[in-house]
């Protein structure tokens, strides 16, 4: 339970930083997708950051998200169309594949292959199965952190309202 | 030939700052090499053959047993041939394309293997018993953390065998603590009554615990994956589990996102110790999120801990820490670089 609340700390901590960068470096004002972007941006370079070790998908994760923020002019429109087929590849490979059992495991892993950053490159189902699971650990932890945050976020705007409004 | 092809070896990675793509054409020629080696000798031994294809399909683990191997033979080819195989699995270690380029060296080893005659037998069982132990191995020096690798290894290796007796020699080496792969590790395998000895019954055993083991952890990890059963099934939950947290992360960030006008997230305002009181806090009072926490079996380094002992305290952050510098510093350069204008 230490270990998880440790992860957690240190992703804080990594995403406070790629925070603080990507702002000096974004102009402003930005619209609420490229906030978006900027913000999904930083934290998943946050938790690759935090996990930082012998993972392929940390690794993969930082290398997709630097080649996505080199130009500043295109970084944007590369951001939302990266994202955008990102959606769509998932959207298609989601109405096609209701699979079966009969499809089976092949169809499956590479499902999972591409879901998980650098599965395409892992060939051994083990260890693209114990990837996945080190990928899930840090992306539950990225969740939690965001969603207390975003509540943090919610009280402490509702508290400035409460006393603008007063 | 082998001696020809440990100078060739010798010489051609004396110098450290040969590229990786270097390095892995090198690879293809040893292996290209030793395969008409093989093919030579191929007639003796046939088992051997389907050990190697076996072991085709696992490849990080059996770079670590080619390491042993090596140390095994070291004696017999001098300093060189170490030295020889180090570089790559470093220069792979820092390509993200490892697993493809790990085909080669194992394959290397085996052949070599062949060579030398009667050990063969011995050593090509023992060798799949080690690539448990020393999977682990490979990821903890990285860490940095040797004690706990050996001690996690050694039991990971005794719990995961059930026909197996780890040798004395396996225990007096985790207590070395020494991040050396250098283990001569004897692994007696015993198999039980009625079940077949043959030495593919027993890799494919060994496989099959190996995976059911992963299995149960992912039932630990992946809510719901209980009444699942089948391998496609759990693929399926693992699939849809992480579709739900990605979709997660993109809609709290979106979130987040309306609630900032800027991109800070009131971070100016709450300190890191803040956030890290908060988070206890939290952990006191709301029960929803910590529920899935204790199953979570992470080592010490937030590593996936399959072995799930739990960690002594001490930790060394600073370790990972620094080879993210080293990997991502030139990514902020770039990014930051980029950004301006």
């Amino acid at each position: 339970m230490n270990t998880y609340n440790m992860v957690k700390q240190r992703f804080i901590k990594k995403w406070i930083n790629t925070l603080h960068m990507l702002d000096s470096s974004i102009e402003h004002p930005l619209n609420v997708t490229e906030r978006k972007n900027a913000i999904r941006l930083s934290s998943d370079l946050a938790i690759a950051a935090a996990r930082s070790g012998s993972t392929v998908w940390s690794r993969a994760l930082i290398s997709r998200s630097g080649n996505k923020t080199t130009n500043k002019p295109m970084a944007r429109r590369i951001l939302k169309k990266a994202r955008n087929r990102m959606k769509n590849r998932c959207r298609t490979l989601r109405r096609n594949g209701n699979f079966t059992a009969k499809v089976g495991v092949r169809k499956r892993t590479e499902l999972l292959k591409s879901l998980v950053p650098g599965g395409e490159l892992i060939d051994d189902k083990d260890y693209l199965i114990r990837e996945t699971l080190d990928y899930i650990v840090y992306l539950r932890a990225q969740v939690d952190v965001m969603r207390t945050v975003a509540a943090v976020d919610l009280v402490t705007g509702n508290l400035t309202n409460d006393r603008r409004n007063k | 030939m082998l001696e020809g092809l440990v100078s060739q070896e010798s010489l051609s990675l004396n110098s450290m700052d040969m590229s990786v793509l270097e390095r892995l054409k090198w690879v293809q020629q040893q292996q290209q090499q030793l395969q008409q080696v093989v093919s030579q000798s191929s007639n003796n031994s046939p088992e051997l053959l389907q050990i190697l294809q076996f072991h085709g399909s696992n490849n990080d683990e059996l770079l670590q047993s080619s390491f042993s191997q090596f140390q095994m033979f070291g004696s017999g080819f001098g300093p060189n041939y170490n030295m020889g195989f180090g570089p790559p699995h470093e220069a792979m270690d820092e390509c993200i394309s490892r697993t493809s380029s790990c085909h080669m060296e194992p394959v290397d080893t085996i052949e070599v293997l062949l060579k030398t005659g009667e050990e063969n037998r011995a050593i090509a069982l023992k060798n799949k018993r080690k690539p448990e132990v020393k999977t682990r191995e490979e990821e903890k020096i990285e860490k940095k953390i040797k004690v706990e690798a050996e001690t996690e290894s050694s039991i990971k290796g005794k719990s995961n065998m059930r026909n197996t007796e780890a040798s004395s020699d396996t225990s007096k080496e985790t207590s070395k603590g020494a991040s050396e792969i250098q283990k001569l590790d004897y692994i007696h395998v015993r198999a039980r009554r009625g079940q077949a000895t043959d030495r593919h019954s027993l890799a494919e055993r060994a496989r099959r615990e190996k995976i059911s083991k992963k299995m149960k952890y992912l039932q630990d990890i992946v809510p719901g994956c209980n009444k699942v059963t089948g391998k496609a099934g759990m693929l399926d939950e693992i699939i849809n589990y992480v579709q739900c947290l990605q979709r997660q992360v993109e809609f709290l960030s979106m979130k987040l996102a309306v609630l900032n006008p800027e991109l800070e997230l009131a971070v100016e305002d709450v300190s890191v110790k803040q956030f890290q009181a908060y988070f206890t806090n939290v952990a006191a009072s709301k029960q929803s999120i910590m529920v899935d926490v204790p199953l979570f079996p992470l080592d010490q380094q937030g590593s996936l801990d399959l072995s799930a002992i739990n960690p002594n305290q001490t930790t060394s952050i600073e370790a990972p820490s620094t080879s993210w510098e080293t990997q991502s510093q030139s990514l902020y350069n770039t990014s930051s670089l980029g950004f301006q204008y």
